[in-house]
């Protein structure tokens, strides 16, 4: 053998021809390559939700625009009846006290690496068991009744979070499809429950579940908004102090962030992901309970109200953290009030479903911004089949054995 | 070590022509310049050692060659031409095939699904692809089954299917890094034979090692890397000493550090009695080992890597659990225990992957330094967080850890800084024995000190160290008495001082036992 | 039970089966290429009323049906932006997807609510062969969606198993990494992906507003995006099975309107007693049992799980 160029491997060579050295039209296109900040934005989050929030709003306007409103009108009618006033402010906090608890509940099993997707359906668990206890103990006095329900409705959340967080912490089944999948289960039983066993016998042909009793409704606080409101920050300031400063947080957040550093130091993983999710789920059925006490005089469907769902924009724009629960749930409560108050202007209500939505795109891709530079590269592995190889010191060039690629070379 | 000898007969079977030309090539890490001024001239038809001592920047200069790293100076030339490979498919398309020592294979596809992924026709005639892979693997003999999916496959199997990989991709530059840390003995010598009718058909190869002896019955030419530089370039293994590569490598003897030489005869600390336990794929890793360590004592275990070292610390960690046998930590029976109560009873470990197992990289400084002691840190049930900083500040400074702040991610340490914090976590609190597996991986000369130093001040403070490693000089310099690991059993115990590397090394390839006395 | 009941059973049955095997399939494509896209809702929100609406001003349903998979290619466009180029977390964009897009769907269909379009599919009618007796108007008299979906589905197993594009999206839903060090553009894959799922997701939601309702309301989706997303995981990412598993899933959403009026009792049991709620149940508890079976069976072979499915990827330059 004294030249293996011209010794090509006949034994493969037409199919493997497609391969090397033809570039692909895209090889040729200028890349985006993320690049990690060695100087990090300080607050880099908060700065992100605002930018996220500024995004939904000049997208909503546009959207206003289009469809013949003025938005200056409408957002100033949602400013106005969510937070001009201590009774607007009341109402925006009705609303974020399911939102702050669920993005609670999701941001404790977050603070594990875990996904609780199911939260609106815990909810709805949760104030399924605390009126079924109303329904039978409806005789008990208000403070005492209350507090059962709402014991009920943590139940509940847990009696829905059993299953996937057995899967998960021995089966090592995805816990995001299993609690979404019971979300669904959980609101069927609940228009089951309306259409047949639990049915007022009073509401003739329509389908509505049994009204609670008088006194399990929460007691109010100011304004619209009731003590719920209060629970939700005690739970808040618990859940940070737990995570924070305990020896319990500590192992929480050593088995989400390294689980075999966690292993290593004797932490049960199963016990830990069993203890996350279990609690995420009481936490939304209480959730849920807060809820039925709170507004509602009877069960409905409709009750958790996307509360669930939203809570895990909530937390994910928190990153986990009480604080930002809190200060998120506060914004989507406003943006919600506004939503409902904008329909005397004939704006649908969708808008604030939009802006949400909106925003934590906004957010996320704000977000990733902060923390990395885009460089765009143009792939330079293959130049110019004219440009004239400069010459190297000596060097024969071996034309490839397919000898497709370098066709000035065929000839050697 | 363990090659074909019938393949180093033919010393190059191109006619020189210049294949590959790195000139100059400096790649530098946070920390760590990897490679300044390494330079490598590969010509068609041979087989290339790239020789170093760990942490030369071999691996660094084959990845600026395959794509993986751009190089912050020097020039790439492949086939006479200067080229810049931003991705490794970059250099797929320079004919540069690499075969990573981290397969990049997809498990649940089969053999050939890997093998023409990235170059696959447009539509895919199974029969014929099939067919055309067994081929190519037949001219090569490589032996596989085309149609098994790769979870199936044996190591050494994927490294075959890693090889097709770029045979299929018509590489003319096959660059291998230290492929025979994963194999058996049988298996190296048929990847030797099959490097060898590469060459024969005109393809070269780049073949990472540190291993002398497998390199000169495998490689025609070599070159010799130390400290990131070229500092020599032989063009003919064949009359080349060994002893003569051995000093390009090694240059002046780095001072080593020596533990004293007095004999430790304290009492025994750790004792394994035909300890058995499974790999991650359920198979038999551990073969009834017994191995005791006395107080003041170093006993280093020495073997190719994937021989059961691994599954051997983390039995004794509680990590693993055992199938037989028995482990006694100073007198107390630990067979069972959780790797916290072993922990509890006086054992500190260092484990293999620090930023996996050791510490969690997203957490803090202060997250980290305490988790063996968290529990000690509580009042009631809160955590006492000035305890732990103070606990935190106490452990950077004894063990000379450099931090920004301690409530940084430890991800942002260096890997020498990393590994201090790592160590000295582990010995505070007067541990009785201490498990450290590969400490000094990957970090530079400094920290490699810092950290033998640590090991043998444990050593002259009386505990009993089990030091697994793969750096040979390492052992012989550190260890009183030096097990050897074969195929997951204890194939020769030795005594360092009356030992050669070469013997030590026939051990660790499974030759007979040449036990030399090391019962003391 | 008379034979006409069973038959419109059947018949709807199909039709349900189309509307979440289409929906299905795009969903499947995506999570192969390891992109979880939980927007499936609303990616058909914005398929059924922007379909709607253009077949409302063009008087054609095949324009409409063509512009819906537009649409839902555009919304599954930010998905693939957020979550794939950026590589920001699947989980909440895709829902951002869902609450956006039903949101979205909401505020521009609102003239769309009472209007009927006349512009809506009609059964096919195949000649010859649609008066059979039960076969005819269950196989051979459906609108023309129900054929091409079956064509899509035999498509799709195609190009998944029979191409090198195929390939090179089986491979990055199993290791983006491996996949890109082969030369293949991780974002290009994947982006793709989530787009042609997009498409499938908005032309299902059109199949909705163009023949199975035929007509747009706030609510017409009602969890049929959910059942979708289910369907894969109940079919283990295979085409041939979410094909299977959506005649079942079909069966269920056909017989739920119906249970209460079949006169039907199997070993004394009265099938109209059966609620129809808790027959809604059944796609989603099926599939957990899928799931828990699915990782029993892990514990020897590899999961049919994508293995990167969720898992961003960024290479970052060094």
């Amino acid at each position: 053998m004294t030249d293996p160029g011209a010794a090509p491997e006949p034994t493969h060579a037409p199919l493997h021809t497609v391969s090397r050295g033809r570039a692909r039209w895209h090889r040729g296109l200028m890349r985006p390559v993320l690049q990690r900040r060695a100087d990090v934005v300080p607050a880099a989050q908060a700065v992100a939700f605002v930018i996220g929030i500024a995004v939904a709003l000049i997208a909503g306007a546009l959207l206003l625009l289009a469809a013949g409103n003025d938005p200056a009108q409408v957002y100033g009618r949602m400013v106005d009846s969510s937070l001009g006033g201590i009774n607007s402010i009341s109402r925006t906090l009705l609303r974020a006290t399911p939102l702050a608890l669920a993005g609670l509940a999701v941001a404790v099993a977050g603070s594990m690496g875990l996904w609780n997707i199911g939260a609106e359906g815990q909810m709805m668990a949760g104030a399924t068991v605390a009126a079924g206890f109303a329904m039978s103990a409806g005789d008990l006095p208000g403070p005492l009744l209350i507090v059962l329900m709402l014991i009920a409705g943590a139940v509940g959340g847990v009696v829905l979070m059993v299953g996937p967080a057995l899967a998960r912490a021995y089966l090592g089944v995805s816990e995001i499809i299993t609690t979404l999948m019971l979300v669904e289960v959980s609101i069927r039983i609940v228009e089951w429950l309306e259409t047949g066993p639990w049915k007022d016998p009073e509401s003739q042909g329509f389908a509505l579940i049994e009204p609670l009793p008088d006194q399990a409704s929460l007691p109010g606080l100011f304004g619209r908004t009731h003590v719920g409101a209060l629970f939700a920050v005690a739970l808040l300031v618990a859940f940070w102090l737990a995570v924070s400063r305990t020896a319990w947080g500590y192992e929480l957040r050593m088995a989400g962030s390294s689980p075999a550093t966690a292993r290593y130091a004797g932490i049960s993983l199963q016990r830990k992901v069993l203890a996350a999710l279990l609690l995420s789920g009481a936490l939304a059925g209480l959730a849920g309970a807060i809820e039925l006490t709170g507004t509602a005089t009877r069960l409905d469907p409709g009750l958790s109200n996307g509360y669930g769902f939203a809570g895990i924009i909530v937390a994910a724009l928190a990153l986990m953290r009480p604080s930002g629960v809190a200060a998120v749930a506060f914004v989507f409560g406003a943006v919600q009030v506004g939503g409902q108050s904008i329909q005397t202007l004939g704006v649908t209500s969708s808008i604030a479903t939009i802006l949400q939505a909106m925003i934590l795109i906004g957010a996320l891709v704000a977000a990733v911004l902060l923390n990395y530079r885009v460089r765009w590269v143009r792939p330079v592995g293959h130049p110019p089949e004219e440009a004239a190889p400069p010459a190297g010191p000596a060097l024969d060039r071996t034309p490839p054995s397919d000898g497709s690629s370098n066709p000035e070379a065929s000839g050697v | 070590m363990s090659a074909p000898g019938d393949a180093a007969v033919s010393p190059g079977a191109g006619d020189g022509r210049v294949v590959v030309d790195l000139r100059g090539i400096r790649k530098e890490f946070p920390g760590v310049v990897a490679c300044d001024g390494a330079n490598l001239t590969v010509r068609a038809g041979t087989i290339h050692a790239l020789l170093g001592e760990n942490g030369a920047g071999k691996t660094s200069l084959v990845n600026v060659l395959g794509g993986v790293y751009l190089p912050d100076a020097g020039e790439i030339w492949v086939h006479g031409r200067q080229r810049q490979f931003h991705s490794p498919a970059d250099a797929i398309a320079a004919g540069i095939g690499m075969v990573h020592q981290e397969f990049r294979l997809v498990p649940t596809l089969t053999v050939f699904e890997n093998v023409v992924l990235g170059s696959a026709p447009r539509y895919l005639d199974m029969g014929q692809i099939i067919e055309r892979v067994a081929h190519l693997a037949a001219t090569y003999s490589l032996q596989t089954d085309p149609s098994r999916p790769v979870w199936q496959l044996s190591v050494g199997e994927r490294q075959r299917v890693e090889i097709l990989k770029a045979l299929w991709r018509d590489a003319d530059v096959l660059v291998l890094d230290e492929p025979t840390a994963v194999l058996t003995p049988a298996e190296a010598a048929d990847l030797g034979l099959t490097l060898r009718s590469m060459a024969d058909r005109g393809r070269s190869v780049v073949y990472i090692s540190h291993k002398l002896d497998e390199v000169l019955s495998v490689c025609d030419e070599a070159t010799v890397l130390r400290g990131g530089v070229t500092v020599a370039r032989p063009r003919s293994l064949a009359g080349v000493d060994r002893s003569e590569l051995a000093e390009m490598m090694v240059g002046e003897a780095a001072t080593q550090i020596q533990r004293p030489a007095e004999r430790p005869s304290g009492d025994i600390v750790l004792e394994l009695a035909g300890v058995s336990a499974l790999s991650d794929r359920g198979l038999p890793a551990l073969h009834s080992v017994d191995i005791d360590v006395r107080a003041g004592e170093i006993v280093g275990v020495a073997g190719v890597s994937g021989n059961g070292q691994r599954e051997l610390a983390e039995a004794i960690a509680g990590l693993r659990p055992t199938t037989a046998g028995t482990m006694l930590l100073a007198g107390v029976d630990i067979t069972g225990a959780s790797p916290r109560g072993r922990s509890r009873a006086g054992l500190a470990y260092v484990p293999e992957d620090r930023l996996g197992m050791g510490l969690a990289p997203a957490m803090s400084v202060v997250d980290n330094a305490v988790v063996r002691s968290y529990r000690s840190m509580r009042r009631r049930m809160m955590l006492d967080l000035r305890g732990c900083e103070d606990f935190c500040r106490r452990l950077v400074e004894r063990f000379g850890v450099q931090v920004g702040r301690i409530h940084e991610p430890v991800s942002a340490l260096s890997g020498g800084n990393l590994q201090r914090l790592l160590l000295g976590r582990e010995l505070t609190g007067e541990p009785k024995m201490l498990v450290a597996a590969q400490p000094t991986r990957g970090l530079d000369v400094a920290g490699i000190a810092a950290i033998q130093e640590q090991i043998v001040a444990q050593r002259a403070a009386g505990v009993g160290v089990l030091l697994i490693s793969e750096d040979l000089d390492e052992l012989l310099a550190l260890s009183d008495r030096l097990v050897v690991m074969y195929e997951g059993q204890v194939a020769a115990l030795m005594d360092p001082t009356q030992v050669t590397r070469a013997e030590v090394g026939a051990a660790m390839a499974g030759s007979a036992a040449t036990a030399s006395g090391g019962n003391s | 039970m008379s034979e006409a009941a069973v038959v419109g059973l059947l018949v709807a049955t199909v039709q349900f089966a189309t509307l979440v095997y289409l929906a299905g399939l795009g969903e499947l494509i995506a999570e192969r290429s390891g992109v979880l896209n939980l927007g499936v809702e609303g990616m058909m929100a914005m398929g059924a009323v922007s379909g709607f609406m253009m077949a409302l001003a063009t008087d054609r349903p095949w324009i409409g049906f063509a512009f819906a998979a537009l649409v839902g290619m555009a919304v599954a466009g930010v998905h693939a932006l957020v979550s794939v180029v950026m590589g920001a977390g699947q989980v909440v964009s895709g829902l951002a997807i869902t609450i956006g897009g039903l949101g979205f769907a909401a505020f521009i269909g609102q003239d769309a609510v009472r209007e009927r379009a006349d512009a809506v599919f009609t059964d096919l009618g195949i000649a010859g062969l649609a008066d059979i007796r039960w076969v005819g108007p269950i196989l051979f008299n459906q609108p023309p969606v129900v054929y091409l979906a079956g064509l899509l589905g035999i498509a799709a197993w195609f190009v998944l198993n029979r191409t090198r594009l195929g390939l090179a999206l089986r491979a990055v839903g199993e290791s983006a990494s491996t996949t890109d060090s082969v030369g293949h553009s991780v974002t290009l894959l994947r982006s793709g992906a989530v787009l042609i799922g997009g498409a499938f997701a908005g032309a299902a939601g059109a199949f909705l507003s163009l023949y199975m309702a035929a007509g747009w309301t706030e609510g017409l989706i009602a969890g049929r995006g959910w059942i979708a997303v289910a369907l894969v995981i109940f079919g283990a990412w295979r085409p041939g099975r979410l094909a299977a598993g959506s005649l079942l899933f079909g069966f269920t959403l056909a017989l739920q309107p119906r249970v209460q009026t079949f006169d039907l009792s199997i070993f004394g049991f009265e099938i109209n007693t059966i609620s129809p709620a808790l027959l809604g149940i059944l796609p989603f508890l099926l599939t957990v049992v899928v799931l828990i079976a699915i990782s029993f069976r892990a514990r020897h072979r590899p999961s049919p799980a994508p293995a990167a499915l969720t898992l961003p990827y960024r290479r970052e330059e060094r």
